[in-house]
C-alpha cells in the first residue's frame, strides 16, 4: 500500500490540438521511488503528456495530482527536475559555463530577494560531483562533447533536489560509450538516492533491468508491464511495425 | 583635452553617456540573447512618437518618450503572446507605424526643426540638467529591477521552457525585461538618438560575445565596450562638432571589428 501521495496520478486525460486528437483517455500513476519509461511511436503524444504534467500545455480534460495536490494549484515545480529533448540543439554560442549552469536549477528555489546561500553552494556543488562534471567547471557549454553537455543538465535539474527526475529522450546525438555511463549513474539516482524516474526513451532495450515499469503511451496508455514482458509482447511489434524480438535480442548483447 | 570639463553641458553628457552605456549594455545582453535585437529599433522608434507628442504639447519630451515606448513595448508582447503572430513582423508593423505616426505629428505641428534632428541623431549639447536627472532617476529604477532578476533573466535566455517548468513566471518577466528596454531606449534618445540607440543596446554584446566567456565576464565586456564607445564618441564628437549618437556608433563599430578580428575561428 502507498500512503504517501503517488508522484503523478493521472486520470482521463484527454488532450487535442486543432482539432486532432492527441491523447484520448489517459490514465497513469507514478509512486514514489519508481524507475518507470515511457515509449511510443513518434507523434504518440509522449512528449505531449510530459509537457502537460509540466505545466506547458493545458490539458483539455482529465484529472492530474501531482504529489497529491490538483494541477491547477499546483506550484511546487522545484519538486520536478525537467530534462527536455535538446541537450545536442543547444545553442553553442552561448555565453554560459557550466557552473553557471548548474547553478540555474538553484534559481526558482531561491526566491526573489535572498542571496546565494552555503546551502545553494552545496547543492551545486553535490550535483556537479554526482553528475562527474565538476571538472568541467570553467568550461563553456558549447565545448562540450554531447555526452558531457547531457550530464550537465542533469545536474541543473539535480541542483533543484528535486523528488522526481523526468527526461525526454535525453540520448540524442550522444556516443554509446557515454549512454551506458548515462544509464549506470540514473540507476544510481534512483537506487541510492530514491529518486523517482521517468524516462521518455525509445531505447528500451538497454535499460529493461534498471526500470521498474514500462508505459507505452499511444493516444491512450497501451501497457503498463514489467518490462520483460512488454518487451516480448506482441503490442510492440504492432506498435512499431517491426519484429519485437529484435528489441529482446538488443536487451542481452 | 581636458577642456571638455569645463563645460556644464559636457559633464551633464558624460554622466548621462555613462549611465545609458553602462544600462544600454547590461540589458542588452539579455534582449540579445533572447534574439529580441530588432525590438530595440521598435521601440526608439516609438519613443520617437512621444518625443513628437512633448516638442508639439511643451511637454518633456524624454518623459513623453518613456510612455510611448512602454506602451508600444507591452503592446507587441501581448500580440505576440496572445496572438501567436509572428514576431518579427509584428515589430516591422509598430517600427514603420511609429514612424508614421511621429512624422505626422511633427509636421501637422509645423515642428521639423533641428531639435527634431537631435533626437534622431543624438545631440551632447541638447543635455540639460533636467535631462541628467531624469535618466538617473529611471537609470536608477532599471538598473535595480536588473540586478533582482538578473538571474531568472538569465535563465529565461538560456531555455525559456525549463525556466517555466521549474516554476519561473516567465510571461510576466518577459514583459518586466521589454519594460525595462523600452525606459532604457527613451532615455538614450538624448545622447545616442532614435535611430542609433539599437546599436549601443546590440553591438557591444554581439562584440563581447566573440571573447567566448561565461555569462558574468561577458556583460562585464560589454559594459567596457559600451562605456568606451560612449566616452570615445563624446569627445570625438565634442572636437569635431559631429552628432554624438554617429560618433559612438562608430567606435563601439570600431570595437566590434576589433573583436572579430582578434577571435577568429
Amino acid at each position: 500500500m502507498h500512503f504517501e501521495p503517488a508522484v503523478f496520478e493521472v486520470k482521463n486525460l484527454e488532450y487535442k490540438v486543432n482539432g486532432q486528437q492527441i491523447l484520448h483517455d489517459l490514465s497513469l500513476t507514478v509512486h514514489k521511488g519508481e524507475y518507470c519509461a515511457i515509449i511510443g511511436p513518434n507523434g504518440g503524444g509522449k512528449t505531449t503528456f510530459i509537457r502537460i504534467l509540466l505545466g506547458l500545455e493545458q490539458e483539455n480534460s482529465g484529472e492530474i495530482r501531482l504529489f497529491g495536490v490538483e494541477h491547477k494549484k499546483f506550484r511546487a515545480y522545484e519538486k520536478i527536475g525537467y530534462v527536455p529533448q535538446r541537450v545536442m540543439q543547444i545553442d553553442t554560442s552561448f555565453p554560459a559555463t557550466v557552473l553557471e549552469v548548474v547553478k540555474m536549477g538553484r534559481i526558482a528555489k531561491r526566491g526573489l530577494f535572498s542571496r546565494e546561500s552555503a546551502e545553494d553552494r552545496s547543492a551545486v556543488e553535490e550535483a556537479m560531483a554526482k553528475m562527474d562534471v565538476s571538472y568541467l567547471r570553467d568550461k563553456r557549454i558549447g565545448e562540450l562533447s554531447g555526452g558531457q553537455r547531457q550530464r550537465v543538465m542533469i545536474a541543473r535539474a539535480l541542483a533543484s533536489k528535486p523528488e522526481v527526475l523526468i527526461l525526454d529522450e535525453p540520448n540524442t546525438g550522444v556516443d554509446q560509450h557515454s549512454q551506458q555511463r548515462f544509464y549506470a549513474l540514473l540507476r544510481e539516482l534512483n537506487k541510492d538516492d530514491r529518486l523517482t524516474i521517468i524516462f521518455i526513451t525509445h531505447d528500451v532495450g538497454v535499460i529493461a533491468d534498471d526500470i521498474g515499469r514500462l508505459f507505452t503511451i499511444n493516444q491512450s496508455l497501451l501497457t503498463c508491464n514489467n518490462p520483460k514482458e512488454a518487451l516480448s509482447c506482441s503490442e510492440m511489434s504492432k506498435l512499431y511495425g517491426i519484429d519485437a524480438h529484435s528489441l529482446h535480442q538488443h536487451h542481452h548483447h | 583635452m581636458l577642456e571638455i570639463f569645463q563645460y556644464q553641458f559636457m559633464i551633464n553628457a558624460l554622466i548621462a553617456g555613462i549611465v545609458i552605456a553602462l544600462l544600454a549594455s547590461v540589458s542588452g545582453s539579455f534582449i540579445v540573447l533572447r534574439r529580441y535585437s530588432m525590438m530595440t529599433e521598435t521601440l526608439a522608434h516609438s519613443a520617437l512618437v512621444g518625443v513628437a507628442v512633448g516638442l508639439i504639447s511643451a511637454t518633456n519630451p524624454l518623459w513623453m518618450a518613456v510612455v510611448a515606448a512602454l506602451i508600444s513595448a507591452w503592446t507587441i508582447e501581448y500580440l505576440r503572446s496572445f496572438y501567436h503572430l509572428y514576431s518579427d513582423a509584428v515589430l516591422a508593423i509598430f517600427l514603420s507605424g511609429s514612424l508614421a505616426l511621429a512624422v505626422i505629428i511633427v509636421s501637422l505641428a509645423g515642428a521639423f526643426n533641428s531639435s527634431l534632428f537631435s533626437y534622431l541623431f543624438g545631440s551632447i549639447l541638447s543635455v540639460s540638467r533636467e535631462d541628467v536627472v531624469t535618466i538617473i532617476i529611471f537609470g536608477a529604477i532599471a538598473f535595480t529591477l536588473l540586478g533582482l532578476f538578473y538571474k531568472e533573466f538569465y535563465f529565461i535566455a538560456f531555455d525559456e521552457e525549463v525556466a517555466q517548468t521549474s516554476g519561473i513566471q516567465v510571461k510576466w518577466l518577459n514583459f518586466l525585461l521589454v519594460s525595462i528596454a523600452a525606459v532604457i531606449i527613451a532615455l538614450s534618445i538624448r545622447i545616442v538618438g532614435t535611430l542609433l540607440i539599437g546599436a549601443l543596446m546590440v553591438i557591444p554584446t554581439v562584440a563581447a560575445l566573440r571573447y567566448r566567456q561565461g555569462f558574468s565576464r561577458t556583460i562585464l565586456l560589454a559594459g567596457i565596450f559600451a562605456v568606451t564607445s560612449v566616452l570615445a564618441g563624446m569627445v570625438l564628437s565634442f572636437h569635431f562638432s559631429l552628432p554624438s549618437g554617429a560618433t559612438i556608433v562608430m567606435c563601439v563599430l570600431a570595437i566590434f571589428v576589433i573583436s572579430l578580428l582578434i577571435n577568429r575561428r
